[in-house]
């Protein structure tokens, strides 16, 4: 198997007594687009800063195309990088903001204009050449950023929270198109975001981080579906938790809110008695019985929201409460408050957490 | 509200007169030199004088090389401390503050004494020498003005980022220096630079004590021996100093203009 790209090993960083990175490891393969997930105060931007050379390791390697670069300083490392609050230099151009590090590297005047107008096109903004960075949107200055970092050829783009700044809109159709360029020229990024839709969106794996360290590292599927930790689960999407205890082990029966639930499979090393946590993506929950449900709940509807196409109903579960949503429909009335109901789901799509 | 508005303008109009009244008279006084006339003799007699020639070209050489120093010492320093040391400000302000409590005498009996014939860096023993200590001295005394206009022009743009962006580009120190904060920071620069200009030109102390024919030494003279051209000097002075007000306001509406920052 060839060597990764990207091999960040057993890096820490502390700043005075605090740790803010713990022996972080983690390969990404050339061309791939991972992502930092996590929320703040994480080491999620420490990492990436490490990578880019504006902060030194307390310890560990990082090694670029088979080359340690943990020492080198920013300016060697041929790594592009875009930030959340774009930092185009106010008294260059558009042009001349992208021409920057090609003229840095002595390019010569030629192939910078080349180079500048290549990139003007794959951001589509061919016409900005010569305005200002003042005279741009935030989302028009991004994707300017974006053709800077790219216009040297860099071996490797890193990008931190580069849409945090953005309206929601602007946010969606800028995420498709960083997606599509970094396809189009196949360069290896590294993207770190708190922002889980945009990390389970654009990126062939993620990396969920969580005091310091990866929590777990894996494709959007598995992240979402097979989250490793308590903490992925919660973190990851939303999460109905209901916590239940025990009873047969064997059997996989367990009491929640003296209802007996069958999870055969599921309680493997199991104790009789011991507590546990249930773990439910709304998107598996059904108001009433479906017929390829094998378990189910019984409480009491606790809130009805409309939301237009998508109504989202919360039912109380002894203390718990379980959320669902169910598409609008306008011959079916939604349940009014306090009704008692039903909630079935499959018991395979229980995650259980010790 | 109707009373409170006629109070304002009779206060500005007594501030006015506290200030210009004397320039007036001044004015008037320097067009005098005629008898029952106005004229601008006395101008022409400043203006011809080959030592005020002399003199103000001196002063002015003195006042770029005190810029050029100036701006040399204080960019990168005023930078560095943004960049590196933000801890370390209170005591920049307080080290960049001591040029106003401390009078130039001081400092520059300090220097005579610390550089004079006998000491281990005879400054004051060639005219080179004592010009170039007379362009340090003059350096420590816009220190407040250019410090502050730096610093305040820095504050205005996200210099951490910026370097960074830089550095990811491939930029070394120079570079970055040179070609990305120095741009953005050049209104700053060049109100610190006529602000050292001004007082370089007016400075008395310490072009006399170390005896440089300097525009500053020239005025005094001129001041205790003759009458109406005194006058004619200090309104050209005031001019100059004027002149230099006037070209920061224009020079500030070339800045570069900072996009607004996301939150």
């Amino acid at each position: 198997m060839a060597d990764p790209f990207l091999s960040i090993r057993h890096v820490e960083k502390s700043f005075g007594t605090t740790r803010v990175v713990q022996d972080f490891n983690l390969d990404v393969e050339a061309g791939e687009f991972v992502s930092f997930l996590g929320p703040s105060g994480c080491g999620k931007t420490t990492v990436l800063r490490m990578v880019a050379g504006f902060e030194e390791p307390s310890s560990g390697n990082i090694v670029v195309a088979g080359k340690d670069i943990t020492r080198l300083r920013p300016n060697q490392r041929n790594i592009g990088m875009v930030f959340q609050a774009y930092a185009l230099f106010p008294n260059l151009t558009v042009a001349q903001n992208i021409g920057f590090g090609l003229k840095v590297a002595g390019a010569s005047r030629a192939d910078i204009d080349r180079r500048v107008t290549e990139m003007l096109a794959l951001i589509s903004l061919p016409q900005m050449a010569d305005r200002y960075p003042y005279q741009l949107s935030g989302g028009q200055q991004q994707r300017v950023a974006l053709a800077r970092a790219l216009a040297p050829k860099p071996k490797l783009l890193l990008l931190d929270e580069p849409l945090s700044a953005l309206d929601a809109k602007v946010r969606v159709s800028l995420r498709e198109e960083i997606r599509t360029i970094q396809k189009e020229l196949g360069i290896t990024t590294v993207f770190v975001t708190h922002d889980q839709e945009e990390a389970l969106s654009i990126s062939d794996r993620i990396a969920v981080m969580y005091g310091g360290k990866a929590e777990q590292v894996g494709t959007p599927f598995e992240i979402y579906n097979r989250p490793a930790t308590k903490f992925v689960a919660n973190f990851v999407g939303t999460l109905n938790v209901l916590e239940g205890t025990v009873a047969d082990a064997a059997a996989g029966t367990v009491v929640v809110d003296r209802q007996q639930l069958s999870l055969k499979g599921k309680l493997d090393g199991s104790r009789p008695g011991e507590a546990l946590s249930l773990a439910l993506r709304p998107e598996a929950v059904a108001l009433g019985r479906r017929a390829d449900s094998d378990a189910s709940l019984s409480g009491r509807i606790a809130d009805v929201h409309f939301l237009g196409s998508v109504i989202r109903i919360r039912i109380g579960i002894g203390d718990r409460i379980v959320s669902l949503d169910m598409f609008n429909n306008s011959s079916a009335p939604p349940p009014a408050v306090g009704e008692p109901a039903e909630i079935s789901f499959s018991s395979k799509d229980v995650l259980v957490l010790h | 509200m109707k009373a409170n508005r006629i109070w304002s303008w009779i206060f500005l109009a007594l501030g006015i007169l506290y200030f210009a009244l004397p320039l007036i008279g001044t004015l008037e006084f320097s067009l005098k030199l005629r008898r029952g006339a106005y004229s601008l003799d006395a101008y022409w007699v400043v203006l011809g004088d080959p030592r005020f020639q002399q003199t103000f070209l001196y002063s002015v050489m003195m006042a770029l090389a005190t810029i050029v120093v100036g701006v040399l010492l204080v960019v990168p320093t005023a930078y560095w401390v943004r960049l590196k040391l933000p801890g370390w400000r209170p005591f920049m302000e307080f080290i960049t503050l001591l040029p106003l409590v401390i009078p130039p005498i001081v400092i520059v009996f300090g220097y005579i004494r610390l550089y004079n014939t006998s000491s281990w860096l005879p400054l004051t023993g060639s005219a080179m020498g004592t010009n170039i200590l007379l362009m340090f001295g003059y350096v420590v005394l816009a220190l407040p003005y250019m410090y502050r206009a730096v610093d305040t022009g820095l504050r205005a743009i996200d210099v951490a980022t910026l370097t960074e962006a830089a550095q990811s580009l491939g930029a070394g120190w120079v570079t970055i220096l040179s070609r990305v904060i120095l741009p953005n920071v050049a209104v700053a620069v060049l109100s610190g630079a006529f602000l050292t200009f001004a007082i370089v030109i007016g400075e008395f102390v310490m072009a006399a004590l170390l005896s440089r024919p300097a525009f500053g030494p020239y005025m005094q003279l001129l001041g205790a021996n003759r009458a109406y051209e005194p006058a004619a000097l200090a309104v050209i002075a005031f001019a100059i100093t004027w002149g230099c007000m006037a070209l920061i306001q224009v020079v500030s509406r070339f800045a570069p203009k900072t996009p607004e920052q996301p939150h």
